[in-house]
């Protein structure tokens, strides 16, 4: 074992990070309770569409709207950018610098998110799929996001070892990708938007360029990080890990025209799509052999990530199935493909968050967190609502599509098949918001659990074990 | 490479620009340029361009997000039943959309689809499509179908005459006495919007492949 | 690496330091996959899936993309080579939807008109005559009084339906051609095609003029 003064498991990489990435998480957490809240409202007027149906501000479309808005650019957006700007910070070896501008650009990263979904909800909405904010918060968010993330870029730059690591890679990319994406997107849709069918193109590009280029790679940047960490084992397989990275960066973003299938563009952008996505399963076989550890240990961090895990590998499979034209006959335009939306960002990238941020709060307050009952019921509860959510929506999805494709099933009659499920699913949703709290609750108890002690007392370095070496496999 | 931040860097640029030009500009150089087909024998060119007040309904249609349950692509007649459910003779092409500032495709069909909502055998009338807005319940039914509409609507005195634009509900909707729900003209221009939205030109691009056709290519497998 | 109990919830402890994390990894990437010229079942098999991946996805796309052609919205079909094949539309198929769009309020899907007003096509010797005298009826309209098999009707006068001067529907040629091949085959009615040059032939000999009347049609 090394000393522990090279070695200290919580170094002041952590204690100089430690407000600017808690101010991340706690704004990610806050977006995602908010954003449960709406999700919550969508589906119960997916049953009983009078639903707040007189107020325009909660409109179902412009709700569906709120919803992905604060789930994506809320939660997941800060929740990400914390955990990538948190493993460049441990990997590259030295506190993080410029972390003014990380806590600068949060700030009015969050500002412009409010102001969008007040747009939205006043009916400035652009109606593109994941690019809802209206043009007068766009440049806004990508200045914010520049901002957050220059901590991360000169981390890497300025890494001690010449070395670098997967998850390295994958949070850079993240972080360098993601504005590239968005002013493009921008400037085809919102500032000199491209003609007809083309925006649906653009957007079907950009959506699934924001899963695989961007929300993809922050969870797995997390991932790769505290797997090998906590197990202590190097990762099987990993001379495949940057063929599977640059497979994913490459082909990932061809794969959303398959949404489009049977729809009005010419044959070989579904065509093309599909193929990607067939591609792709070759990234996430990788990502799940590199990762099989995390099936091997307990622990709180592990619960989440090998569920986070297991759904990012089955939503692949299933996305690679119903890209199938058969297949997607019957999903398309369904539950279904809802289900395998929330499969990938609440099955997958989500609890890959959050189990990254069970593993960083501790080393980022010095302290355990404060309640473990919290954390228990939280990951009950999580995992439950997940796949009740994901299942309940694919069975609606699979009913739906059937009847829709029989025409003699009037929709009345069809909104009668699906309805036992869609009460399923918003008790999915309240027992996902009702988890969701748990965890703000236990995270605002440990934050102020650290404020509390003198500052010289942290880390409270008794329960933090002193790591060892990594064990290296005999080759 | 990953050790090399240039090459790093590069790479990742890389990946950004191969899927952006793959997908967006690939398709942009096909379908940018596309032009209004002319029908010599008809002596005119399709599709047509909507009335300025249905473009304007366009935009209403995109605040609210009915995309987010309607959808506007029609499907080919043998994927699917959307002829069988009268929703379209034919499959949308890009062609049919050449003319919409912000073409609503859509990709959830908790509700119908609305591509050729008029061009249908038994189209809406404006009223009936009014009241429907309002109501949230279809001509001639009885439950709730649609969330009602009603802030599209004002609920207001009749002052002198009753307005020329004032619902005719039935009576265990009707407002009290001396009041009338007058559409505003948000409803008005969405009402509009969505009389417009018909798809009655067959393109050559968007006629089914002949079965001859389909067995040559099966003789290509 | 010791396995201590990890039991707490609250806390995940760490079993290697980043700096080995860093290093341990850094090496693994050195190496090969036939280190020693062992080939390892692992890596072997994750190239003969990748490779047969991107067979699959070569072959998939090749065999649908339809060439990467705009025009294609059928994956199963091919651009046409070469002169471009118009494709020929049915007369029939056109001509019932010019009906059903423009005849039928009068003269009734059952072909037979309403008796007194407007006279029946089925069996009409106007409608299985003359060519051109039918051309003239349906192009330029029709008024004054007309006799069809047997009974005499002034009840209405046709409307021009052709693309001329005071028309209120200017169907072209081919629609023309379409409906009155179409009224031609229907109802017991066989008689032969009216192709769209005999109406434009008409239409030119007699230039922008008013309806007709039976008589003229006569003479």
């Amino acid at each position: 074992m090394s000393s522990p003064s090279t070695h200290a498991e919580v170094t002041a990489a952590d204690t100089a990070g430690r407000w600017p990435l808690l101010l991340l998480f706690a704004s990610g957490l806050v977006w995602l309770v908010v954003s449960g809240v709406l999700a919550l409202v969508a589906s119960i007027q997916l049953h009983s569409p009078a639903f707040l149906a007189d107020c325009a501000w909660f409109t179902h479309g412009r709700v569906t709207a709120l919803v992905e808005t604060t789930f994506v650019y809320g939660w997941c957006a800060n929740a990400g950018v914390g955990i990538a700007l948190w493993v460049l910070g441990r990997l590259g070896g030295s506190p993080l610098r410029a972390l003014n501008w990380a806590v600068v650009g949060t700030l009015f990263w969050n500002a412009a998110i409010a102001l969008g979904l007040i747009g939205i909800a006043t009916g400035d909405a652009t109606s593109f799929s994941l690019l809802q904010m209206p043009g007068y918060v766009q440049p806004l968010l990508v200045a914010a996001y520049v901002a957050m993330s220059v901590s991360g870029i000169l981390a890497w730059n300025g890494r001690r070892t010449d070395g670098t690591f997967a998850s390295q890679w994958y949070a850079v990319a993240a972080l360098f990708i993601f504005p590239w994406l968005l002013v493009a997107a921008q400037a085809m849709l919102v500032w000199s938007p491209v003609r007809g069918v083309l925006q649906a193109v653009v957007d079907g590009w950009y959506v699934q360029s924001v899963l695989s280029l961007w929300l993809a790679p922050l969870a797995l940047a997390g991932a790769y990080y505290v797997v090998p960490k906590a197990t202590g084992r190097a990762l099987p397989s990993y001379e495949f890990a940057p063929l599977a990275f640059w497979t994913l960066l490459f082909v990932g973003s061809f794969s959303g025209g398959r949404h489009l299938i049977g729809g009005p563009v010419p044959a070989w952008l579904p065509t093309l799509a599909n193929a990607a996505c067939w591609m792709l399963l070759f990234h996430f076989s990788v990502v799940a052999l590199n990762l099989r550890g995390v099936f091997s240990r307990g622990g709180t961090a592990f619960k989440f990530i090998s569920f986070g895990l297991s759904a990012y590998v089955l939503g692949s499979l299933l996305d690679a199935m119903t890209s199938f034209r058969g297949v997607a006959l019957i999903t398309q335009f369904t539950y279904f493909a809802t289900a395998q939306q929330q499969l990938a960002l609440y099955g997958g990238i989500s609890m890959l968050f959050f189990g990254s941020i069970y593993f960083a709060m501790p080393r980022l307050t010095g302290r355990s967190w404060a309640s473990g009952a919290l954390v228990r019921g939280h990951a009950a509860l999580t995992i439950l609502g997940v796949l009740l959510l994901v299942v309940s929506l694919a069975v609606a999805g699979w009913i739906q599509g059937h009847d829709l494709n029989n025409a003699k099933i009037a929709y009345a009659e069809l909104s009668a098949h699906t309805r036992p499920w869609l009460l399923v699913v918003t008790a999915a949703y309240s027992i996902l918001l009702f988890g969701n709290l748990l965890l703000f609750v236990n995270f605002i108890l440990s934050v102020c659990s650290a404020c509390c002690v003198r500052s010289d007392n942290l880390p409270d370095s008794s329960s933090f074990r002193q790591p060892s070496a990594m064990e290296v496999p005999a080759l | 490479m990953m050790k090399n931040g240039f090459l790093f860097f590069a790479g990742l640029f890389a990946a950004f620009a191969f899927g952006w030009a793959g997908i967006a500009l690939g398709s942009h150089r096909q379908l940018g340029a596309l032009a209004p087909y002319h029908d010599d024998s008809e002596g005119s060119s399709f599709p047509s361009r909507p009335p300025g007040l249905a473009a304007r309904g366009q935009l209403v249609y995109a605040d609210l997000g009915c995309a987010s349950c309607h959808t506007q692509q029609v499907r080919r007649p043998d994927f699917g039943s959307d002829k069988d459910r009268g929703w379209g003779e034919r499959q949308s092409v890009a062609r049919d959309y050449i003319y919409q500032v912000r073409p609503q495709l859509g990709n959830s069909r908790t509700g119908p689809d609305l591509a050729n909502l008029s061009g249908r055998k038994a189209p809406f009338d404006a009223a009936e499509l009014t009241v429907f807005l309002y109501t949230g319940i279809l001509p001639g039914g009885k439950v709730l179908s649609h969330p009602p509409f009603k802030f599209l609507f004002d609920d207001a005195v009749v002052v002198g005459e009753t307005s020329a634009y004032a619902l005719v509900l039935p009576p265990s909707l009707a407002p009290a006495a001396g009041r009338q729900i007058v559409p505003t003209e948000r409803a008005r221009t969405l009402v509009s919007y969505l009389q417009s939205l018909n798809t009655p030109y067959e393109f050559p691009e968007a006629r089914p492949v002949t079965p001859a056709v389909a067995q040559k290519e099966g003789a290509h497998k | 690496m010791s396995t201590p109990s990890n039991q707490d919830p609250r806390l995940d402890q760490a079993a290697a330091s980043d700096e080995s994390l860093l290093a341990s990894h850094e090496k693994l990437l050195g190496t090969q996959p036939d280190e020693k010229a062992r080939y390892k079942l692992v890596p072997l098999t994750l190239l003969f899936f990748f490779s047969g991946l991107i067979f699959f996805a070569g072959t998939y796309l090749n065999r649908y993309s339809g060439l990467f052609d705009p025009h294609i919205y059928n994956e199963n079909s091919l651009p046409t080579t070469g002169a471009a094949v118009a494709v020929k539309i049915d007369p029939l198929v056109l001509g019932k939807k010019q009906y059903e769009a423009v005849c039928i309020t009068c003269h009734q899907a059952t072909g037979l008109g309403q008796p007194g007003v407007f006279p029946p096509l089925a069996g009409s010797e106007w409608v299985n005559g003359s060519d051109d005298r039918l051309i003239r009826v349906v192009v330029y309209g029709l008024q004054g009084p007309i006799k069809v098999m047997g009974v005499d009707y002034n009840g209405a006068a046709m409307p021009a339906i052709g693309k001329v001067a005071g028309s209120g529907f200017n169907l072209s040629d081919e629609k023309i051609a379409a409906v009155l091949t179409y009224i031609r085959q229907q109802w017991g009615n066989s008689t032969a095609a009216i192709t769209t040059e005999q109406v434009a032939a008409v239409r030119s000999k007699d230039g922008d003029r008013k309806a007709y009347t039976a008589a003229e049609l006569l003479k």
